[in-house]
């Protein structure tokens, strides 16, 4: 019995003297807290990110496009070193950077880069995330380094939406894959990319990254990134248990803590995200434009920004298009908060309050009555507006549902007034649809500026198209836009400070501040030779003074 | 032919339970592809086109005709197969087990802490009805289980988390971290658990004790328990022969009839914690109308409850063997 006692004591001291006494050198380790319910964003290939944008940064971390995005939105040369357009906007030459590695250390081709654009064609419904991929027509290999793409029409966001978007796959890993959704080895994650996953873990909402240390940009300036899921991100950065996180609307007034704080940095940028009212363009009475004008001065944005997001936010561009973009139109009109003059529109239509009990009635007599849709998330604003148009006479009815109920409610057309937000308004594709998800609004002029503008590869000329189609929705207004929020991201200094907005968003317009060029500096010197630290004793300390003792007592024993 | 009768009845019962669980989410307005156009988070809308959509349906099978559906969906459940999530993109089943053992060990630590400590703590009350312990102990368990639980995870992270920084305020485990020694990562495990299992200790140990007290109070009150005094029996003997196996027949029934809510009932919990659970994730897939894993989902809870009922049953027989011949 003694011998087993003593030998199961050495076991234990054996592997603590191994493992619990090892010196750890130290990594330069960089956490990155989410605040959401989960921080799962799904398997970080280029199939299997859930459809989002933190989907897509994270997927980015370990695949490469043939351009990228700086700081500025300027598109600058990744994979590709450079390129040429004909004349005719269809032909696009990529001359590709040479001696670059995937990560299991075969070398970067035209071969993978032809294979991507036929690849994510044909897989389209896996490629979720890409919409642009009808422009490809097909791309063809010059040498080894060069590839052309021949699209079926010009486009103008081709640099930055495709090129810049569009992950490009190792040909030897997905050659043989028919059904990429559901492929997610390790090797579905092999990219060129400045990071190279580590572990993914589902449950927990937790990715782990190490440096790429031969990536062709640089070695990143961390060793390790982590992303993980947090209850609370301003307590999880005060504790130390992330090192970043950001903040978003009403949430960022707990940014105001860390300002003052010399230990944090504190960086805002633009939300590229919109709150609207949606209006049915094809019911009675918000088919009528001046009716919706009417609702639109009704409504107080600024008691609503003040009252629902605390001031972290602007006064929406009626245009849609996000201030802070190289696309937006000033000075279009806001319809600011205007009683008298709602009131008159409503008196001019007909909507008058003929039985004086404070709700103006239809033309044919009936109480002027609806129903606000909208989700949970913005009843706030939807209660403000109620109470606003009450002011003015109209009754309003709020209902809270789910967003599935309600985008199908929506796409249904049966509905008079409605708010929902979206992001990717630094993007004029988001114009598209105004008013998604319904599509009440049709005007033959719009849809024609729209398609025009997706062709015009000239930036002035388009931008003057993009102008147009603003000023058609101020006017119009089938939605009335209330605000765009503020965002900004809090980081411990010491850990890493380089974090930036990237004007425009990320890729087709994501605003993280995880753009990779934050990981990367092009004079990355090597970094300082590792130092030990040993670590702090433990529960292996404890474990093996016990056994010390027990096998010192047993021995002393037996000696008696 | 008595147990035939009951497990035809387990069998009807799955089977309802499991035409319910395939229509009814199919009868909710939207469609698993509408969180792919925008649950309108800080994201971009994806605005799906038509033969966009269709090929979507097609991969996932649901432009089949809804009766085509539902028997694809009981062969491959025949087969073990549950399905392939939409949302989350990867196999039912893995998503599953993936939360239900951080379920099962926060609800299972904490379920067994409650009802021992309800127990216990009931008997003692009910023992010395009206005396000083049993008013102390009413006041006070009534009182803290009266808070909702969300509101006392965020006490306890501020006090025990921030405050004093002696527990971890989120999540199950650390994640990514390496450990020598498979204790450390227990400990971290076990670190992790403790505020969240507390949390719900608390919330859920009111129900218990009152449960038990009453029980308790209309056991002592029998005669028998009178006669065993009169043999003069040992106090302690009476109570835990006579009195407690006798006042447990009703707290059998609750935990019986519990299992399913506290497989999804945690979700106040794992919110305030980022704990990851069954709570959230069944929340998700309503959310997202992910049918394979609502399917997935509350087969597993429709399971737990009928197996729950079952050990009830055999549990019951044996506090109660009069159950038996009835």
């Amino acid at each position: 019995m003694k011998k087993i006692i003593a030998i199961f004591c050495l076991a234990i001291l054996l592997c603590c003297a191994f493992s619990g006494a090892a010196v750890v050198a130290e990594e330069k380790v960089v956490k990155v807290g989410v605040g959401a319910p989960s921080g799962d964003w799904g398997y970080p290939s280029p199939f299997g990110f859930y459809p989002r944008g933190p989907g897509y940064i994270r997927m980015s971390f370990g695949f490469d496009t043939l351009t990228w995005k700086d700081q500025n939105g300027v598109v600058i040369p990744w994979l590709a070193d450079s390129w040429e357009m004909s004349d005719d906007g269809k032909t696009w030459t990529f001359h590709l950077h040479e001696g670059v590695k995937w990560h299991d250390g075969e070398l970067f081709t035209a071969k993978d880069v032809k294979f991507t654009f036929d690849y994510t064609k044909k897989q389209k419904i896996a490629f979720k995330w890409f919409q642009s991929l009808d422009y490809i027509d097909h791309a063809d290999i010059v040498d080894d380094y060069t590839v052309v793409i021949y699209l079926t029409k010009p486009f103008a966001q081709f640099l930055a939406d495709i090129a810049g978007d569009v992950p490009i796959i190792p040909e030897h890993i997905w050659k043989d894959v028919s059904d990429p959704t559901k492929f997610t080895g390790y090797e579905a994650v092999i990219g060129t990319g400045p990071f190279k996953l580590v572990e993914y873990n589902k449950d927990l909402g937790c990715y782990e990254w190490e440096a790429n240390k031969e990536y062709f940009k640089g070695k990143p300036v961390i060793d390790k990134l982590i992303s993980m899921a947090v209850n609370d991100p301003a307590a999880a950065l005060t504790t130390g248990g992330i090192d970043e996180t950001s903040f978003w609307g009403q949430s960022a007034e707990a940014a105001s803590d860390f300002e003052n704080n010399p230990d944090f940095g504190v960086r805002w940028g633009p939300s590229y995200w919109v709150l609207q009212v949606i209006f049915n363009c094809e019911k009675y009475p918000t088919n009528i434009t001046a009716f919706r004008k009417a609702l639109a001065y009704g409504i107080d944005r600024k008691e609503i920004i003040e009252q629902v997001v605390h001031g972290y936010g602007i006064s929406a561009n009626t245009g849609i298009i996000h201030p802070d973009t190289e696309w937006y139109k000033p000075d279009l009109p806001g319809y600011e908060h205007n009683v008298t003059k709602s009131n008159e529109i409503f008196d001019s239509l007909n909507f008058t309050d003929t039985n004086s009990n404070g709700i103006r009635e239809y033309p044919t007599g009936e109480e002027l009555e609806f129903e606000l849709l909208t989700i949970g998330k913005y009843s706030r604003e939807a209660e403000l507006i109620k109470s606003q148009l009450k002011e003015v006479g109209i009754e309003i009815g709020v209902k809270v549902m789910d967003w599935s109920t309600m985008d199908a409610i929506l796409k249904e057309g049966n509905f008079f007034i409605a708010i929902n937000g979206h992001g990717g308004i630094s993007n004029p594709r988001i114009l598209k649809a105004p008013d998604w998800p319904a599509s009440t609004f049709h005007n033959d002029d719009y849809d024609s500026t729209f398609t025009a503008q997706e062709k015009t590869t000239i930036v002035t000329a388009r931008k003057e198209l993009v102008d147009h189609l603003q000023e058609i929705i101020a006017d119009d207004l089938p939605v009335y836009t209330l605000y765009h929020p503020k965002m900004c991201c809090v980081y411990r200094q010491e850990k890493l400070d380089t974090w930036f907005f990237t004007k425009g968003g990320v890729g087709i317009g994501i605003p993280i501040e995880m753009n990779k060029l934050v990981f990367i500096s092009e004079e990355a010197v090597s970094t300082p030779a590792p130092t030990s630290t040993p670590e702090q004793p433990g529960f292996e300390a404890v474990f093996a003074i016990v056994g010390l003792l027990a096998v010192a007592y047993l021995f002393l024993r037996r000696k008696k | 032919m008595h147990q035939i009768t009951k497990i035809a009845g387990y069998v009807a019962i799955i089977l309802v339970v499991l035409s319910f669980n395939f229509f009814l989410p199919r009868v909710m307005p939207g469609d698993p592809f509408s969180f792919l156009t925008g649950d309108p988070s800080m994201d971009m809308p994806i605005v799906l086109d038509e033969e966009m959509r269709a090929e979507l349906l097609a991969y996932y099978g649901l432009d089949k005709p809804l009766l085509q559906q539902f028997s694809d969906y009981m062969l491959n459940l025949l087969h073990g197969n549950l399905g392939w999530s939409i949302y989350f993109n990867a196999p039912v089943s893995n998503i599953l087990i993936g939360r239900l053992k951080w379920t099962l060990l926060l609800v299972g630590t904490a379920t067994a802490i409650y009802m021992v400590l309800g127990i216990v703590l009931g008997t003692i009350s009910a023992w010395k009805r009206g005396g000083k312990r049993d008013v102390g102990l009413l006041t006070f368990i009534l009182s803290i289980s009266s808070l909702p639980s969300f509101f006392l995870g965020m006490l306890f992270i501020i006090l025990f988390g921030i405050k004093l920084e002696l527990f971890p305020i989120f999540g199950a485990q650390t994640p990514f971290m390496r450990y020598s020694t498979p204790f450390g990562a227990t400990a971290d495990i076990f670190r992790h658990l403790l505020l969240p299992a507390a949390t719900l200790v608390i919330a859920h140990i009111g129900g218990v004790y009152l449960l038990m007290r009453n029980s308790m109070l209309n056991v002592v009150g029998e005669d028998y328990i009178l006669t065993a005094r009169a043999k003069g029996l040992a106090e302690w003997y009476i109570l835990r022969k006579h009195a407690m196996k006798n006042a447990l027949l009703p707290i059998t029934t609750m935990i019986a009839l519990r299992v399913g809510f506290m497989i999804s009932g945690t979700i106040f919990v794992e919110t305030v914690f980022a704990y990851p659970g069954v709570g959230i994730l069944l929340y998700d897939a309503v959310t997202y109308r992910d049918y394979p894993l609502l399917q997935g989902a509350f087969l597993i809870i429709t399971l737990a409850i009928i197996a729950a009922n079952f050990v009830a049953d055999i549990i019951y027989v044996r506090l109660d063997p009069r159950v038996k011949h009835e």
